[in-house]
């Protein structure tokens, strides 16, 4: 592989989710050569088969590419995908740090939305690069010079030449090839520094260790050099390098300017997080790559096995997924209604979502996970102070001075029509009012602070479904600020079901109390008692429901030829039950943990 | 003691609620398959050479419908290859409707002793609803040629507003047809009858309605003496079903024809539910049925428990014990302590509280292992 620094491109396409930035990284890859179209299995680069399902990318993976241009040079490119969720904002900045170009994509009926918002700030803070490309030109709603000027008039980028293709069709996507050659920088870097190497991702991988993706931003790294990570500070010997062709393929060493992976036997994806430089030992670099952040869990909660015996199996589950996930963080928990089980944290919601359903998918393990938390700042009257992630944590109202929670800033970009929806919500949701920008005559950005809590219930949803899916949502964490925010406990037949608990701002707690009281009701089976529901805070009951006893269900016959078929039914029944959760006699469905989270959404 | 049972598929008309192997449009087929049931009797019996009955069945379709000559064949076959016990209780269901007096005074010569009749109701807009080809005063006609006998009568509640008082005026009519055995089932809507449809569209009644007409059926049956002896069914003293008890003790008993079930020897086996595959496998000299298990261990305890206890006087702990060689109180301490609040035991039997007896699955669930 001899091709010259000056001919090398490294590249990453940004858009908003669903604009095709999948499909357009298929097509490059197509006409690369890289895959041939008939063994290409739809989106390549989304590999999970979870990603795949839901059209989101989690996991990046870089691609490679040869690339034969007009003037008649060849070229490698090196396309790094990123992440398209606001959960994964920090991976795709990293993933950003390792490109000179971004290929912004922006669909030619929908125009700049949210993400293609916040994604070309992105590339824009990380000095890039940035081509606009007008996807989807093959709809007829589609509308490539209006997309264009607005692409002009909100982002200041020159947009009127950009390549109009539809990448599902497969038109105009040499333009796209062409226009990387001749626009994105070729990657500037000294073969002979001192070993700068960005690590913008890793995973595990059985026989290797861990594989640190990285871009090479000085010098060189082969099997043999002895290597060491300057946030963690570990040494380590490299056994080997390669570049992605899409698969793992082993080189002599990497340049200057290069991408691809290191392996030196590594054990925990903690030691390489991604952001982390890796330089020499013996020739160290003055001074890391800047930038570096840990990925913080946001968002906390209690993760146990459906079936008790399974916690062991759960455990396993969990520190495999965490090999390959240094955002999630994982601590025994012990439930009195739940048993024994995990708190486990995570960067949002999606990732939550995206770790239960690997974990039920991959480790075909049926999981309960709680309503889910944030981290609160508790400050005790004896001085002491601390986090609390688990309401059952929380000390009695009598110890507490005061407590904390996080705010995030947020951002909101919607057509001006639903600028009064949009404020109605945010201000149900305990939001402070910042600002609000007019970008153009077709969309707005309401800027507010707003309680961490109040987001991870159903913001998105109800945002969503308040805007009929026009508005879209980015925020950061900002800050802890003071809050008057008590437990809210749920009994069930005058027991206490601590995995039921929640904390909330006290004047949201009558009203969570009995959404959620109500929506037990609907979930909790009739049994064969009453079964009353309360809502307290403080031990004081704000809000009650109740589950009658049910009164039949017996089957009407029983004779000789319905003996088996009633057992069946019974033993069906019995299935059913072992997914419940006895709460003192009562017993619950283990969906009813986390149903209690969508009581707005019904109305 | 054990049982017989014998399956006659054919009726007039198919109601709506109705999922058995019962068909209307096969009638060209009763000759052969009461030839090939003959032959099912015979070689039934003759595998079990050593065990006696004492009861037999009539049930279907509606055996009623079908020429006397088929049902008197069969009784004599039973009679002349089964081992039967003195005056066995023999029951036929029959269909108002659907006999004469020559065709009773025929049933009555073979020995048929006991008549399950299927009223239903009482109210006729709810017969022609069910799709049922009789009405009230046809129930009459019926009695009325068999005064002075053992009758049994069906009665349905849950129907399309329906209401306690009408099922109270059903009741009344049944007795004055002289019925001194009542079954009063909640009507089961069974996937793929036509029925099913008006429950999927919630016009039948609720689990808590039935449940109140079902109280009150318990309630005005009691006044009147005839006390519950099973989930679903009433006697006045003495005129209990013995063939149906004889399920609910988990005894044997062999069933012939289409779709039957047999319980022998801890085996459970059931015919096959087409005419043509029964007559087939019958005429070739081959088994009829469809599905066949051993029943052992804790399976056939639970069946024990599960069954015993839909009945009143419940489950005779020392019959368990003999039967499984263990001790039940032992064995079955958990589920016992966790269930006490609905069960009661003395005498050594353990029964479900009366008033629990209808909201009994939750209750055996637990001595499922």
């Amino acid at each position: 592989m001899s091709i010259k620094k000056e001919n090398i491109r490294n590249f990453c396409i940004v858009a908003h989710i669903d604009h095709g930035k999948s499909t357009l990284a298929d097509r490059l890859m197509e006409k690369t050569g890289q895959v041939s179209e008939r063994d290409m299995e739809e989106q390549l680069l989304d590999s999970m088969d979870l990603e795949r399902e839901r059209g989101i990318t989690i996991k990046l993976t870089p691609v490679r590419m040869f690339y034969k241009a007009k003037n008649g040079e060849e070229y490698l490119f090196n396309l790094i995908d990123t992440p398209g969720h606001v959960d994964f904002t920090y991976e795709v900045s990293r993933s950003l740090k390792a490109c000179e170009g971004a290929i912004l994509i922006v669909d030619a009926t929908q125009g700049v939305q949210a993400q293609t918002l916040a994604n070309a700030y992105l590339a824009l803070d990380n000095d890039l690069e940035i081509m606009p490309v007008i996807n989807k030109i093959d709809l007829a709603s589609a509308m490539p010079d209006e997309a264009a000027k607005e692409v002009e008039e909100i982002l200041g980028i020159e947009a009127m030449s950009a390549p109009r293709i539809s990448a599902k069709c497969g038109t105009n996507i040499e333009q796209v090839l062409e226009a990387v050659v001749e626009r994105v920088p070729a990657p500037k870097g000294d073969d002979n520094a001192p070993l700068k190497a960005l690590i913008f991702d890793s995973y595990y991988d059985n026989f290797k260790g861990v594989i640190c993706f990285v871009r090479i931003m000085d010098g060189t790294v082969k099997v043999g050099t002895k290597i060491r990570t300057y946030m963690s500070d570990k040494q380590f010997d490299v056994t080997e390098v390669g570049v992605f062709a899409p698969n793992l393929s082993p080189q002599p060493c990497l340049r200057a300017g290069e991408v691809g992976y290191i392996a030196a036997s590594i054990k925990s994806i903690e030691d390489t997080a991604v952001g982390d430089t890796i330089t020499e030992v013996s020739r160290p670099a003055e001074k890391p790559l800047d930038g570096y952040k840990k990925a913080l869990p946001m968002v906390f909660s209690g993760v146990f096995p459906v079936d008790g015996s399974k916690f062991n199996d759960l455990k396993d589950a969990l520190l495999k997924l965490k090999l390959n996930d240094a955002a999630l963080s994982i601590e025994p928990d012990n439930s009195a209604a739940l048993g024994f089980g995990f708190r486990c944290g995570f960067l949002g919601l999606l990732h939550m979502d995206v770790i239960q359903a690997r974990i039920e998918r991959e480790f075909d393990l049926e999981i309960i996970t709680t309503a889910p938390s944030v981290s609160y700042k508790v400050y005790k009257t004896d001085g002491q102070n601390f986090t609390v992630e688990n309401p059952s944590k929380l000390p009695p109202t009598t110890e507490i001075d005061y407590m904390e929670e996080p705010v995030i800033k947020a951002s909101i970009f919607t057509p001006p029509d639903y600028v009064g929806p949009i404020m109605d919500l945010c201000q149900s949701k305990r939001g402070i009012y910042k600002d609000m920008v007019y970008l153009d005559k077709t969309r707005v950005e309401l800027k507010y602070i707003l309680p961490l809590n109040e987001i991870i219930y159903d913001f998105f949803d109800q945002l969503k479904s308040r805007t009929r899916g026009y508005a879209s949502f980015d925020y950061e964490i900002s800050e802890y600020v003071k809050s008057d925010l008590v437990k809210l406990d749920m009994l069930l037949n005058g027991e206490v079901c601590d995995a039921l608990s929640i904390i909330v701002h006290k004047e949201k707690a009558y009203e969570r109390g009995r959404q959620i009281a109500e929506k037990l009701k609907e979930v909790i089976p009739r049994q064969m008692f009453e079964i009353p529901i309360q809502a307290a805070v403080g031990g004081k009951v704000i809000a009650r429901e109740t589950v009658k006893a049910f009164r039949k269900d017996v089957l009407a016959k029983c004779y000789g030829g319905d003996v088996t078929r009633k057992k069946k039914l019974l033993e069906k029944q019995k299935e059913g039950k072992k997914k419940m959760r006895s709460i003192g006699s009562v017993e619950i469905p283990s969906e009813a943990f986390i149903s209690i989270l969508k009581t707005d959404n019904d109305r | 003691m054990a049982g017989i049972y014998i399956h006659v598929p054919f009726c007039k008309s198919k109601c709506s609620y109705c999922d058995f192997a019962s068909y209307p449009k096969e009638t060209s087929k009763i000759e052969s398959y009461f030839a090939c049931l003959y032959r099912e009797i015979e070689a039934r019996a003759k595998e079990f050479k050593d065990k006696t009955f004492s009861t037999v069945y009539f049930g279907g379709g509606t055996p009623s419908f079908v020429d006397e000559k088929f049902i008197l064949g069969a009784v004599r076959q039973v009679k002349k290859h089964f081992n039967l016990v003195y005056n066995p209780e023999i029951t036929i269901e029959i269909n108002p409707g659907t006999v004469n007096k020559e065709k009773i005074n025929a049933y009555k010569s073979v020995g048929i002793n006991r008549f399950s009749i299927g009223l239903q109701t009482g109210y006729d807009c709810q017969l022609k609803k069910l799709n049922r080809i009789h009405t009230a005063k046809d129930f009459l006609e019926c009695t009325n040629l068999l005064k002075g006998e053992n009758i049994s009568a069906d009665i349905l509640i849950g129907l399309e507003d329906q209401t306690l008082e009408q099922v109270k005026k059903s009741i009344d009519l049944a007795l004055t047809g002289g019925a001194k055995h009542l079954s009063v089932y909640a009507l089961t809507p069974e996937v793929g009858t036509p029925i099913y449809n008006d429950y999927l569209n919630g016009r039948l009644l609720s689990d808590d309605e039935v449940a109140d007409i079902y109280d009150g059926v318990r309630e005005y049956l009691s006044q009147k003496g005839i006390d519950r002896y099973e989930v679903s069914n009433f006697a006045l003293k003495g005129f209990e079903s013995k063939h149906n008890l004889n399920y609910w003790e988990r005894g044997e008993y062999v069933g012939l024809g289409v779709s039957a079930s047999s319980f022998m020897n801890n085996r459970r086996w059931t015919n096959s539910y087409k005419i043509d595959e029964y007559n087939t496998a019958i005429i070739f000299n081959k088994v009829p049925e469809i599905s066949s298990d051993i029943i052992e261990g804790k399976d056939a305890e639970f069946e024990f428990i599960m069954l015993a206890l839909r009945t009143e006087n419940g489950m005779s702990i020392e019959r368990f014990n003999k039967e499984f060689n263990l001790d039940f109180l032992k064995e079955y301490a958990e589920p016992l302590k966790k269930k006490q609040k609905y069960l009661i035991l003395e005498n050594n039997r353990l029964k479900i509280k009366p008033e629990y007896l209808y909201v009994q699955n939750d209750i055996i669930l637990e001595f499922m292992k």
